[in-house]
């Protein structure tokens, strides 16, 4: 694939750009730097710089459409060409490295004709549409023809020939195309080949009659296909679902974090007349980079759907029947009161973590311990106490470091999506090895499969395993355990193994690496876990309490048929999904675009989201729901704002409320002791993941099962399964 | 020097806004408020307003209580000065029906306090 | 000479007694419609109303519309029909039913009475999308 000629071809210029914090590996033979000038201002640069990369250290923007920062260099839209001292050419900026002593003038009357040049060229067949165009206001070719471009037409169409048109392409219910705009920068195809790992995009023909397409009919498909929108530099891709609902320049953007997945994305939310309008990603480089999964950048119409707008008691009829606020507290308060300490908690996937506190004090004071949350997770050895049990330690850019990792019952391109695009860069930047434990699906990424059976960690573990030999070789190995796995009856074996064998490595390699990852699926699990729910609802099962309360609980990990008809079942959430369909009371609660909460990613990463817009209707943020609820049964919390409750979560776990910061985890080696002493016996039923196509990543909780862009996604990959062009091997 | 030795001096320096002293202030005072307890069964007629005349004359004792602790002149004359422009305004017709019940703020309803009342309200 | 005793003003009471219906139908009709008058039976229209003209009153009350007895106090101006409307008004001093050049067609709907008010009555309502929609809880089988 794309892998071998990448780094070969460009073996300078993908190290400086991709790997600054890699250059500490080489730092034994740095080479000597190099003076160059940009306009006369002198700069130390090592060689292998590109011109465009020694301007941006001075502070000088070389204009650009094909060029970026996390994609090969393409150097074919010429914008930055510039003046070199005795080069009779101009040098195109982005291609081309420095050399010692060159003196480059990105202002002079030779540049600036040059771009003038480029930019004529490039508008003679732009069509002259921005008023239409989805991209105005954000677009680079507008902005660059402002700034760059000539003051005047030379374009007369005496013949009347037109400009250039090319029929549009359908690639699918999240990309609009208009190719007729398209200037041919490559960008796309380089991110679908490079980052997103599927080689769907090209071009045909030559000239005037290039055309960026996907060679046959076919939709272009990937977890990470919104991104080709933000990259394209012109209005050519651009968002299906956002098309011509509205201005760049009147929407208000909010910074948020995604928590539709365990990778705490950052985002920023646009709004407008109270209304979401997209999703788009926000620069962390310790997390998603500037890349954002699809579930995350378009399922925000799932917050305009399905959503609880009044709290609701169930009627006569057994009918939910929407009530004022008193009637539900005095309702819950009245069961709660009634159900004494014979009450439980199951926490679904997004709850945050003011709200876990919040309803956790409140349990506990009610003389209960029965707080849950709905992934289960081994009880036996050190359990959830020690934290390096349940976080992928090694942090997400610790994947770009290491050179074996090994993939345990896990298929990370579905689960975490960003995850798997850095393991996708390590492995073509970074001759990166990897090895799959678990069903054989699709990575985007070459890996050897070792199988499915769980016995293959313990064959690993004992070294019979040939992929053993290279883990041991390995500098920087990863183990990357699927928190799913852990929900199996052999969970513990498979925990106390994977931990036995992360000890064995990292004894070997004697330094700070962390081996022991696990890559949790929802976004509320790490911050339940540092508050000490319990994992899994196998205690609310044996014994069923009289009021059960579900945060946003609707994966059914306790349906009805559990419980005994006198238990009142309160749902606190946002979506009406299957846990507001069984429950008696609902409470109608915020989404996370509607409130300030804190959120903790897999790699134990507090972040919070902000609020965007309010929440609909009678709906409140969660904590103040559970304050209100305890205020009536008449066991007051004692926080009523946001900061004091804030308080209450460093009390509990200081790590919550620095945000921003990823907090380290330790105690691998008493983890690994205690984890010995509880059971071993690995099951031989094969390890299974959940989500394994395309077609399951879409919808898999209540904001995305209520979104109609994330249901016209899955009838797409239905519908591209019975194309004849399809390839289930590269899809 | 003399800024400050002024400074020193200054509250008994000030300059009268209109009263010279107190007893002046509460002439005038007094005068204002016999001026609106006239005036206030022709407001009743004249803004045709759902309140008798015992009512209004209760509100207007009511408002001028409101101001019964302040004792410096510069700032009696001040709510005298105000109070003036408010009558003139009425009794001119320069307010309407509207404006003269904003006195009696009854529609208003009062900001929820405490956490459960601000929580069922849904403002804070 | 009578009409200089002002006799006539007490004839004209008896007629105009006399064409109410009597003392007791005066009373009713002054209870019903505040007023008393004698004049001569113009038409009809099709809802009961009766229509009168007497040129002795002045221009302006020459003409006046008594409504049918079945609206009893219930009645306003928005119920008299569109064709007597222009001959109350002086539109036309052609009563409607006498006029053959009116244009009747199937298609001309019937007179409504205006229905502000009424369990009937017109209310506007949004024809756009609500911004968020509402989960409907699933129907129990």
């Amino acid at each position: 694939m794309l892998r071998v000629p990448l780094s070969k071809a460009l073996p300078n210029a993908v190290k400086a750009v991709c790997s600054p914090k890699r250059g500490s590996t080489t730092l034994a033979k740095a080479p000597e730097k190099i003076e160059v000038f940009i306009d006369d201002k002198s700069v130390m640069v090592e060689p292998g710089t590109t011109v465009l990369q020694a301007a941006a250290m001075v502070g000088v923007e070389i204009p650009r459409f094909c060029y970026h920062e996390r994609l090969a260099v393409a150097g074919n839209c010429r914008m930055c060409l510039v003046e070199v001292e005795k080069s009779p050419k101009p040098v195109a900026a982005c291609a081309m490295p420095v050399m010692k002593g060159w003196r480059i003038k990105t202002n002079s009357d030779m540049t600036k004709k040059a771009r003038e040049g480029v930019m004529e060229f490039l508008l003679v067949n732009h069509p002259l549409d921005c008023p239409i165009c989805d991209q105005g206001g954000e677009c680079d070719l507008q902005d660059q023809s402002m700034a760059f471009g000539s003051d005047r037409s030379r374009f007369t169409d005496i013949q009347f020939s037109g400009k250039r048109a090319v029929e549009d392409k359908d690639v699918g219910p999240l990309i609009k195309t208009v190719m007729t705009r398209c200037i041919h920068c490559t960008r796309c195809i380089r991110f679908a080949s490079e980052v997103a790992g599927i080689d769907d995009l090209g071009t045909t023909g030559r000239g005037s009659d290039m055309q960026i397409g996907t060679y046959v009919e076919k939709f272009f498909l990937s977890e990470l296909s919104g991104n080709v929108i933000d990259l394209c530099p012109v209005g050519a891709l651009t968002s299906k679902p956002y098309a011509f609902t509205a201005r760049p320049w009147e929407t208000r953007k909010t910074e948020s974090v995604d928590v539709l997945d365990a990778v705490g994305s950052n985002i920023i939310v646009s709004t407008r007349t109270g209304e979401v309008m997209r999703i788009l990603p926000r620069l962390n480089e310790e997390v998603n980079e500037e890349w954002l999964s699809d579930k995350a950048r378009f399922s925000y119409d799932g917050l305009k759907r399905q959503r609880l707008i009044t709290p609701m008691l169930k009627g006569p009829e057994g009918e939910l029947l929407p009530v004022e606020w008193e009637d539900a507290l005095s309702f819950a308060s009245k069961a709660i009161r009634d159900a004494g300490s014979e009450i439980g908690v199951i926490a679904g996937g997004q709850a945050d973590a003011e709200a876990l506190i919040a309803l956790k004090d409140l349990i506990n004071k009610l003389g209960s311990e029965l707080v849950c949350t709905e992934r289960a997770f081994p009880d036996d050895g050190a359990g959830t106490d020690l934290r390096s049990s349940y976080l992928l330690n090694s942090k997400i850019t610790g994947i770009e470091e290491a050179d074996v990792v090994l993939l345990i019952g896990t298929n990370p391109r579905f689960e975490a999506p960003l995850v798997n695009s850095r393991i996708r860069k390590a492995w073509v930047h970074n001759e990166l090895e990897v090895g799959l434990i678990g069903p054989c699906v699709n990575l985007t990424y070459s890996f050897d499969h070792l199988g499915e059976d769980p016995n293959v960690i313990e064959e690993v573990l004992s070294g019979k395993h040939p992929f053993a030999k290279k883990l041991l070789n390995a500098k920087k190995p990863l183990i990357i355990l699927g928190s799913q796995q852990l929900e199996r009856n052999d969970g513990v074996a498979i925990l106390s193994k994977v931990q036995q064998m992360a000890k064995h490595l990292s004894s070997k390699i004697g330094s700070e690496w962390k081996v022991l990852n696990i890559l949790q699926q929802v976004a509320s699990q790490v911050a339940a876990l540092d508050l000490g729910y319990k994992a899994g609802v196998e205690s609310l099962k044996e014994c069923p309490p009289k009021v059960l309360f579900l945060l946003g609980a609707d994966e059914c990990a306790i349906t009805r048929d559990d419980l005994p008809q006198s238990t009142t079942v309160i749902y606190l959430g946002s979506h009406g999904d299957n846990g507001a369909s069984m429950a008696d009371i609902v409470l109608p609660a915020a989404a996370y675009t509607e409130k300030q909460a804190t959120y903790v990613n897999t790699e134990g990463r507090a972040q919070q989201t902000l609020v965007a817009v309010t929440p609909p209707g009678m709906a409140r943020e969660d904590w103040k729901i559970i304050r209100a609820i305890s205020e009536v049964v008449g066991k007051k919390l004692p926080y009523d704002t946001l900061n004091e409750i804030r308080g209450r979560l460093e009390q509990v776990s200081p790590n919550l409320t620095r945000y921003g910061e990823a907090e380290e985890a330790n105690f691998y080696d008493q983890a690994v002791e205690l984890s010995k002493e509880a059971c071993n016996k690995l099951d031989c039923e094969p390890l299974e993941v959940k989500y394994k196509d395309l077609e399951d990543y879409y919808m898999t909780d209540p904001i995305s099962r209520a979104s109609t862009t994330m249901a016209k996604c899955v009838q797409a990959v239905r519908k591209q399964k019975e194309s004849k062009y399809y390839d289930s091997g590269t899809a | 020097m003399a800024a400050s030795e002024l400074a020193r001096k200054g509250p008994k320096l000030v300059k009268p806004i209109l009263s010279i002293d107190h007893g002046e202030a509460r002439r005038r005072v007094l005068n204002l408020y016999k001026t609106w307890y006239r005036q206030i069964p022709y407001i009743v007629l004249d803004f045709d307003i759902p309140k008798n005349i015992e009512q209004c004359r209760a509100k207007l004792r009511e408002e001028f209580r409101k101001n019964a602790h302040v004792k410096d002149v510069r700032v009696i004359d001040m709510l005298v000065i105000k109070g003036q422009m408010e009558l003139k305004e009425t009794v001119h017709g320069w307010k309407t029906k509207g404006h003269v019940m904003t006195f009696f703020k009854d529609t208003q309803e009062p900001k929820p306090e405490g956490f459960l009342a601000k929580f069922i309200s849904g403002t804070n | 000479m009578a009409k200089y005793l002002g006799l006539d003003k007490l004839q004209t009471f008896a007629k105009i007694i006399k064409q109410n219906g009597g003392i007791k139908g005066s009373l009713y009709k002054l209870y019903r419609q505040d007023e008393l008058k004698l004049g001569t039976l113009v038409g009809e229209d099709k809802y009961g109303n009766k229509y009168y003209e007497n040129n002795m009153y002045f221009y302006g009350r020459n003409r006046w519309v008594e409504y049918a007895d079945y609206y009893y106090l219930d009645y306003d101006g928005s119920q008299v029909p569109a064709e007597w409307f222009g001959w109350l008004h002086y539109k036309t001093d052609l009563p409607p039913h006498l006029d053959p050049s009116r244009p009747k067609y199937p298609w001309m709907a019937d007179h409504t009475e205006n229905l502000s008010g009424t369990a009937k009555q017109y209310v506007p309502y949004s024809t756009t999308r609500p911004k968020i929609e509402a989960w409907c809880p699933p129907k129990k089988k």
